[in-house]
């Protein structure tokens, strides 16, 4: 149970990055893997502040802003310098790996003695719940875990709102077009460079905020937590789409979310049955792969007896 | 409105496919005036219209819209100005988008973008009421993504995009080119409506003579890179489609003859 209610937890906190992913690749279209490098950071600014004492909300939002600036470099790498998309997020990523280091001084800090969401998380449990251990529905779970779960899904509501209303104001609105029909949009008045700027500023922004949480749910942040999270953010927003069959604003954005919750859970079950975790970011390439390549081979299957 | 001094774009210069576009184009359109753009293709209509959409800027030459000098001014600060409906239908519309949506953009065009509610009651409202006047039924599907239209439809609606917020200079390129005749038919009607009734100074690229003659107040036929006629007023009104026609006979001649005169001056002096 304490497994399952980990990788709920997990999972919520990954919906962050989930929704950051889903502005990058769905609304403008861009395979952005500044994401692994901003998911670092964004852990490695909160590790290092909240060691040096500060408060953790100080912290995450300081962690979130760093992963901002970092999108807004590849955007700004991408449309004013001309780099081809793909080239400038793999700089920006190549340069936050040293970045990172320097930020942290080492390549893991730990947080498990140092005062953060987590701490304060389980003092509330203690709080409400007025146990170290409670009984839900026959399982007996720590009460300080159940909080963290309830304060993810909290924070991952409170994030897909805030999302889902913002890209329903003309800003959002004119920002969804840029991924839509760009000549359109400029037709228009809009700024397109600003706009995706703007757009990957966000994105990392969010998936940084999720880099900060996840180090201290997990009680350390380390140089390497980043490699491969933009897969992890792909099957999320795929799984998402599979699972809503829909691709309209709102319903998107819980998609990634459902999507990102049972994608960890599925991981969590592999590995409780045996999958080698080194095996896991193969495995998970692989998923993301058939995701990207099935329907339109589905498609295709099913046209080819009507032509015959 | 619209006045345009000295205008001169080559493509690839210095390449083999160099290609010389516009070659010292003048124009000057009063307030109100609907222009007809005539040419033979790669004559450079639509070079000239993007020129003064901000699409690249010119290598030569001065454009003012409504009193501003845009000549450096980028594509976007330009479309405070200029209203624009594309060739092709997928062009001027934001398809996974729905009607209402595409509707909002176009009602901040050229404006701030800020954070207030996109799709609000009023904005609703009024195009319900407006988009019931193409009487093609879509106030009913203001939800619908608008890839789902026609292409009729769809430029329709690009028009009264274009047109929602008064542009001082609305530039409409072979916009119903890609249509069938009856769906061209209706748009070109909508068109003529809207640029009459709201008095829009108007540069419209067309390839159909008869548009040409039954249309606008003036037509100026382009012919590699140049005004070459300009015909107004009067002469206008009592333009007939042969005389379009005798016209673009006069300019295919002339360049059968340059051709090999070209060629016989090569040889001569080189
Ligand atoms: N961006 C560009 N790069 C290179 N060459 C261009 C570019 N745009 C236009 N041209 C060239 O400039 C010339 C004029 O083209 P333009 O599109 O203005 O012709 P047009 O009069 O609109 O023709 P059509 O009736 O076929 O639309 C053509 O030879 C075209 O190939
Ligand atoms: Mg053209």
């Amino acid at each position: 149970m304490t497994l399952l209610l980990g990788a709920f937890t997990i999972g919520l906190i990954l919906a962050l990055l989930a929704m950051g992913v889903l502005i990058s690749f769905r609304i403008f279209s861009m395979p952005d893997i500044t994401t692994d490098g901003s998911i670092t950071l964004g852990a490695a600014v909160a590790a290092v502040l909240l060691v040096k004492g500060h408060n953790p909300v100080v912290a995450t939002a300081a962690g979130a802003v760093a992963g901002a600036a970092a999108g807004a470099l590849t955007g700004i790498l991408h449309t004013k310098f001309k780099i081809n998309a793909l080239l400038a997020g793999i700089l920006v990523m190549t340069a936050l790996y040293s970045v990172n280091l320097n930020v942290m001084g080492r390549s893991n800090v730990p947080l498990m003695q140092h005062t953060s969401f987590a701490t304060w998380g389980e003092q509330l449990g203690q709080k409400l719940f007025r146990a170290e251990y409670i009984d839900l529905a026959g399982w007996r779970v720590a009460s300080g875990d159940l909080t963290l779960l309830l304060l993810s899904l909290l924070a991952a509501t409170a994030v897909g709102v805030v999302l889902f209303l913002f890209f329903r104001t003309h800003l959002g609105t004119a920002m969804r077009a840029t991924g839509d029909n760009a000549q359109m949009i400029r037709a228009l008045g809009a700024n397109v460079e600003t706009h995706l700027i703007l757009g990957l500023a966000l994105s990392n922004g969010l998936v940084a905020l999720s880099g900060a949480l996840l180090a201290q749910y997990q009680g350390f942040a380390d140089a390497q937590m980043g490699i491969g999270m933009i897969v992890w953010g792909l099957a999320s927003v795929i799984i998402g789409e599979a699972l809503t069959g829909s691709r309209s604003l709102g319903v998107t954005i819980i998609g990634a979310v459902m999507g990102s919750v049972l994608f960890r859970l599925l991981v969590a079950i592999a590995l409780r049955w045996g999958l080698d975790p080194n095996d896991l970011k193969l495995v998970t390439a692989v998923f993301v792969f058939a995701a990207l390549v099935l329907p339109g081979f589905a498609k295709k299957l099913r046209r080819v007896p009507s032509a015959a | 409105m619209l006045s345009i001094r000295g205008l001169r774009q080559t493509f690839n210069p210095g390449t083999v496919n160099e290609v010389r576009a516009l070659q010292g184009v003048d124009l000057a359109l009063a307030d109100g005036q609907f222009v007809i753009v005539l040419g033979m293709n790669g004559s450079g209509k639509s070079t000239l219209l993007n020129a003064v959409a901000g699409t690249f800027l010119p290598d030569h030459g001065k454009i003012e819209i409504a009193g501003h000098d845009v000549t450096r001014w980028p594509e976007h600060k330009r479309a405070r100005l200029v209203g624009r409906v594309f060739q092709n239908p997928l062009g001027g519309t934001a398809p996974n988008m729905s009607i209402a949506e595409n509707f909002a953009m176009a009602a901040r065009r050229g404006r701030a973008r800020g954070l207030t509610w996109a799709l609000s009651r009023d904005l609703m409202d009024d195009l319900r009421a407006r988009v019931s006047t193409l009487r093609m039924g879509l106030e009913g599907r203001l939800d619908n993504a608008i890839g789902s239209l026609s292409g009729g439809q769809r430029q329709a609606l690009t028009l009264l995009m274009a047109t929602w917020l008064r542009p001082s200079l609305l530039l409409l390129d072979e916009h119903t080119a890609a249509l069938d005749p009856k769906s061209a038919d209706q748009v070109i009607t909508l068109s003529d409506e809207i640029i009459r009734r709201e008095k829009l100074t108007t540069l419209m690229v067309t390839h159909s003579m008869q548009q040409a003659v039954s249309l606008g107040d003036r037509i100026i036929m382009m012919h590699r890179g140049r005004v070459l006629h300009d015909i107004q007023g009067a002469e206008k009104k009592r333009l007939r489609a042969e005389d379009l026609l005798d016209r673009f006979d006069e300019v295919r001649r002339r360049e059968q003859l340059d051709e090999p005169a070209a060629a016989l001056l090569q040889e001569l002096y080189v």
